[in-house]
């Protein structure tokens, strides 16, 4: 499917600051990959260099061989990734499938626009539910799963995911990581910045800690599960 | 590392200015200035007068007015009024025409807590417009559209001429900057600025946010009315349509051009905004003559500084202190490597 | 009842008047987020050009241009309109975004409705000009009052370029693509839609929608630098009263403000009308802080 995601010592400034200072993982295709850290680590800098929201300072990203580092964000969602930001930013004045709609911005053929809004419901009942409702008054769950369904619209190979569980009850954090895991199995490479470690590690295969901008810690997810110990260590919390 | 300021006398610049526009009496005297030179310059002076009230609305209070003009005019109207048809002396003038419009301008600063940014900004061009057509329909009172006539001040009795108005004036200005300036250094200014940055935050501070935006309000509309005298009495004359909504939008891109969180700012956008088109451009051969030329190449330059200058031409002093600052920073690079 | 009649169609049609130059504003309004005090002048300078083009004329640049009907004019000066706004979005708008403070930004519109004041008297003539209405010498009588039928004409036509507008934005992918970047361009562009497009075709569109009510207002009155001063402030005090979160705010707000301002100039006076208007409005809008169709936003501190 060609989700296969590489970045390499990615440097990341805002004027003085640096938020990223050389991170290098890889995604590989098909898998989910938990990026891990703290507020501040350099997770979310790290999701918008990819995307194209903000330019790296040095370094560079290749998505399937191809370099992409400081495209535009609007040429990078053709390319197929897909970023669903933190803070969920669906677009409160709109309904639900005009949120869904504006998702599928890029896919030309109507046909798919159909079958994957289909998929979408599908896969939110909930969103199904309310489809005319304007998405800022749906609750903070229902926004995170518009937030997500928007997101795959465009049927991307890679998804990125920032901090989907933030502001969650941990029942509907437990559904969505449910749902996060069915669009992994249909074969969208998932990459998920989070600071919930251990929901995050139970549906990931493999994960980074970040901190304070770089790398600390790289493994397979059920390796650090069975450390949990050693993730506080590096993490404060679970 | 200084850990204590050295107290230095901070009102040197000022003062500066103050000089530089006593100097070109002398000047005119001497015939290199012209008499109209020196009255545009004066109309410079007062409206940096009027520009440092909006320094203090805009740059310092984050709080917005397009009905600057309608208050200007206010004060012109009543100090005109006080002086030829009541008689009364210039300081009983100066404080009538200052005190009503001020009066209205608290009124406006309560009414701003409720409205916000550009609400705010078309409120208060609508009561400028409002003013304005009571300038036009209140004849009796001020002579509609033939317009209002007044004297140069009469201070203690006798009427001064043109060229000692221009000096009371620079005076005037001078004080002002002062005051301003003690005022925004103060506990005060920081209480301002807070407001400015977030409401909320100031408010958690324990800022009360009515009593800062009333003050914000009534020190702007003070220079602006004393602005507006200072106009009566070196004008000579006002008429309705002068107090329009291009004013009230001159006094917005003084502020902004010069450098709004500044207070030396309002001298230099009011020279840009006031003196460039008059004496610069319109002098300049060929295209001078043409109508409207001034006003293009003002639109323009206004354009060039904001895309290049956003924070106000008062930065130029900064970028230029860091020029010379990088060619001593090379120059002690050079001695050091050639070990002088 | 004719005295309705009469007010009905002058408010109708100085409402279209006001409502499209309002939307301009609101459009540019919501997608680049400024207040574009050169809405009027844009508008003022295209009927230039469009009175230029119709009469031909002399001016210090000694142009001849041949007599064309009256809809091309309007064509002309909307297409010239909507080009100026092609280039001040690129050239202005663009580059000031990055580094400016946002106070800027309406000031650099000031400047620029300095340089079209200048402009106009040097490009064609001090002397005022001439807008033909599209359907000269012709009037209808309803239920008993005399209305001119250009007057029926203008006011469809606002209905319909209005509609047309807002349909665009309800309806398709594109107008979608529009309400998006206003409500959030950096998510809009994570879905692939060409914010710096959006926002300049907006820019585009507003001005032709200013130059439109410029030339709808020209035939009553003349072309001349001020012509559209009085429509300028009506229409910003529009938005005020329809709220500025919508796009249909301003235009509501625009036909009300109209209606109330024949309504007061009718049975009160002219000159006192208005600024009894204004005083009402200003104190609806400290009751209702956001318009009729606003609402608070919520700001996160």
């Amino acid at each position: 499917m060609g989700g296969f995601l590489e970045i390499d010592h990615l440097a990341v400034r805002y004027g003085n600051i640096s938020a990223v200072r050389g991170i290098s993982l890889q995604v590989e295709e098909g898998r989910i990959v938990a990026l891990l850290g703290a507020n501040g680590a350099g997770k979310s800098s790290t999701l918008r260099a990819i995307s194209g929201l903000v330019a790296p300072a040095s370094g560079k990203i290749r998505f399937n061989g191809e370099d992409i580092t400081g495209a535009a964000a609007e040429h990078i969602v053709r390319l197929g990734i897909s970023h669903c930001p933190e803070g969920r930013q669906i677009f409160p004045d709109l309904t639900v499938m005009e949120n869904l709609r504006i998702g599928a911005f890029t896919q030309k053929s109507r046909k798919k626009i159909g079958e994957q809004t289909e998929f979408c419901l599908n896969l939110f009942p909930q969103l199904a539910d309310r489809k005319a409702q304007m998405a800022g008054t749906l609750s903070g769950g229902e926004q995170q799963m518009l937030a997500i369904a928007r997101a795959i619209m465009p049927s991307p190979r890679l998804l990125i995911l920032d901090e989907p569980s933030l502001g969650l009850a941990p029942l509907i954090v437990r559904d969505i990581f449910r749902m996060i895991r069915k669009i992994n199995e249909m074969g969208t490479t998932v990459l998920i910045v989070e600071q919930n470690a251990l929901q995050t590690l139970k549906v990931a295969d493999y994960a980074y800690v970040l901190s304070l901008g770089t790398v600390i810690m790289e493994s397979p997810a059920k390796k650090l599960l069975e450390n949990s110990e050693l993730v506080n260590a590096y993490l404060g919390k679970s | 590392m200084k850990l204590t300021k050295t107290k230095t006398f901070p009102y040197w610049k000022y003062i500066i200015v103050c000089l530089l526009f006593l100097v070109m009496l002398p000047l005119n005297a001497a015939g290199i200035v012209s008499g109209s030179t020196l009255l545009i310059l004066g109309t410079v002076i007062f409206y940096a007068v009027v520009g440092v009230g909006m320094n203090i609305l805009l740059g310092y209070s984050g709080l917005i007015t397009l009905g600057g003009a309608g208050f200007m005019g206010l004060a012109a109207y009543l100090s005109g009024f006080c002086s030829t048809r009541l008689g009364l002396p210039f300081i009983l003038c100066l404080v009538i025409s200052i005190a009503v419009p001020t009066v209205i301008g608290l009124g406006i600063g309560v009414v701003s807590l409720r409205l916000e940014g550009f609400y705010l900004a078309i409120a208060t061009l609508g009561i400028g417009e409002i003013l304005r057509q009571v300038f036009v329909e209140f004849e009796p009172f001020t002579n509609g559209f033939s317009g209002m006539r007044a004297a140069y001040p009469k201070l203690f009795g006798i009427v001064l001429t043109r060229e000692v108005t221009y000096a009371f004036y620079a005076i005037i200005l001078l004080i002002v900057m002062i005051l301003v300036h003690n005022i925004v250094n103060s506990a005060t200014g920081r209480a301002l600025l807070a407001m400015k940055g977030s409401e909320s935050a100031a408010q958690a501070m324990g800022i009360s946010l009515l009593k800062y935006k009333l003050i914000a309000f009534a020190i702007s509309t003070v220079l602006t009315a004393l602005g507006g005298v200072m106009y009566m009495h070196l004008i000579k004359y006002s008429y309705p349509t002068v107090w329009g909504l291009g004013m009230s939008l001159n006094f917005l891109s003084i502020s902004v051009i010069g450098g709004m969180q500044t207070v030396l700012g309002a001298v230099l956008g009011a020279l840009f905004v006031i003196a460039v088109p008059e004496l610069v451009i319109k002098q300049l051969p060929v295209i001078g003559t043409l109508t409207g030329v001034a006003y293009v190449f003002n639109g323009l330059f206004i354009v060039l500084v904001l895309l290049f200058y956003s924070d106000g031409l008062i930065r130029i002093g900064s970028d230029v202190k860091k020029l010379v600052g990088k060619i001593r920073g090379k120059k002690n690079d050079i001695d050091q490597r050639s070990g002088t | 009842m004719s005295n309705f009649i009469q007010i009905l169609f002058s408010s109708l049609e100085i409402g279209s008047v006001y409502a499209l130059a309002a939307l301009g504003i609101i459009i540019i309004f919501r997608t680049s987020q400024l207040i574009n005090f050169a809405q009027g002048s844009l508008g003022m300078f295209s009927a230039y050009i469009a009175a230029f083009f119709i009469q031909g004329g002399e001016s210090s640049l000694e142009v001849q241009v041949m007599k064309h009907s009256t809809i091309i004019a309007v064509l002309v000066g909307m297409l010239a309109a909507f080009l100026m706004g092609v280039i001040i979005d690129f050239l202005v708008v663009r580059r000031a975004k990055k580094q400016t403070s946002p106070l800027a930004l309406p000031i650099i519109t000031l400047g620029i409705v300095m340089m079209l004041t200048g402009l106009a008297p040097i490009v064609f003539g001090g002397n005022p000009l001439a807008f033909p209405r599209f359907i000269e010498n012709a009037s209808v009588s309803i239920l008993g009052v005399t209305i001119m039928v250009n007057s029926i004409v203008c006011i469809i036509l606002g209905f319909m370029v209005l509609a047309a507008v807002f349909l665009f934005l309800q309806n398709t992918v594109w107008g979608l693509a529009v309400r998006t970047t206003a409500s959030n361009e950096t998510t809009a562009r994570l879905m692939g839609v060409p914010t710096k497009i959006v926002t300049m075709v907006a820019w585009a569109v507003a001005a032709a929608l200013g130059a439109l009510s410029a030339l709808i207002l020209a035939p009553s009155t003349v072309v001349d630098i001020v012509m559209m001063d009085g429509v300028q402030l009506n229409a910003f005090i529009a938005c005020v009263l329809g709220g500025f979160q919508t796009f249909y705010g301003p235009v509501i707000g625009a036909y009300i403000l109209a209606l109330t301002k024949n309504i007061f100039g009718f049975y009160i006076s002219t000159t006192w009308g208005t600024a009894i208007n204004y005083v009402l409005i200003l104190i609806f809008i400290v009751i209702r802080p956001y318009g009729l169709f606003g609402k608070k936003t919520v700001k996160k501190v």
